[in-house]
């Protein structure tokens, strides 16, 4: 039985990948240990550093998906401004638009038809 | 004196807690081509987390006493607190001022002292020195 398994371009073994797996674990492992290992855990040493400023809780310090399109929102403000007033959620004021829409284009069909 | 226990690069972190920058202005003279300390390992970093040895410049105004105390605190151990300059030390030319909670060691454990109004960077390379003697003190008292 053999292990390798060919594609013509490439290869796989699995031998070969534990003991990549392998070395590169030991590597992290002599990194590590390079470290300090007597700090003060769950105080100010075991927090990032920002500054010198407190540490905000991890909700408030992480960058929401919205923050991404923040420079977007800010150029078409006054559009989004606008928008945004006309969604008020109550059903009623969507109906009235809707009939005021339709209303609009039947208005704008029957001129066409009209006049042509 | 050899080093045995601190054998590493000393890295150092600056901490302005309100100076004039004439201080500030001096700890770059050091790292210039004209002292360089970095040929001796001496090395500013940008975090007190990877830093040995803490450079502080200023007498403290009251808003930065906080963080003074908390970057002291997230200095890895062994540390030591070096003051750069009169401010820091008794005040100098803010002595008494109404926005002073200083000097530094009222607030955080100083070890070196650097006076003057700045000091010479050469008297700043001696008190990094001392600093660093005192460290390989340190280490071999943990070892």
């Amino acid at each position: 039985m053999t292990l390798i398994a060919e594609s013509g371009y490439e290869f796989w073994n699995p031998i070969i990948w534990l003991i990549t797996f392998a070395v590169v674990m030991v590597i992290v492992y002599f990194f590590r240990k390079q470290g300090v290992e007597k700090y003060k855990k769950g105080e100010d040493q075991a927090q990032i550093f920002l500054c010198g400023e407190e540490v905000p809780e991890a909700e408030q310090r992480r960058v929401r998906g919205g923050n991404v399109y923040w420079g977007f929102f800010e150029t078409l403000k006054e559009y989004y401004d606008g928008i945004v007033r006309l969604h008020t959620g109550i059903v009623n004021d969507y109906v009235v638009w809707f009939v005021a829409v339709m209303a609009i284009s039947a208005i704008i069909l029957l001129i066409v038809k009209l006049v042509g | 004196m050899s080093l045995k226990a601190f054998k590493r690069a000393l890295w150092v972190y600056h901490l302005n807690t309100g100076s004039c920058n004439g201080c500030d202005i001096e700890i770059l003279a050091v790292l210039t081509p004209r002292y360089d300390v970095e040929r001796f390992g001496i090395m500013l970093v940008g975090s007190p987390r990877h830093a040995d040895v803490l450079l502080v410049t200023g007498p403290v105004v009251k808003q930065m006493v906080p963080r003074v105390k908390r970057i002291y605190e997230q200095t890895p151990d062994p540390k030591l607190v070096v003051v750069v300059g009169s401010c820091g030390i008794e005040g100098g030319v803010f002595y008494e001022s109404y926005s002073l909670a200083g000097p530094v060691d009222q607030i955080i454990p100083v070890d070196v002292y650097v006076p003057g109004c700045p000091p010479r960077p050469e008297a700043i390379i001696e008190a990094v020195v001392k600093a660093w003697v005192k460290l390989e003190k340190a280490e071999q008292g943990v070892r």
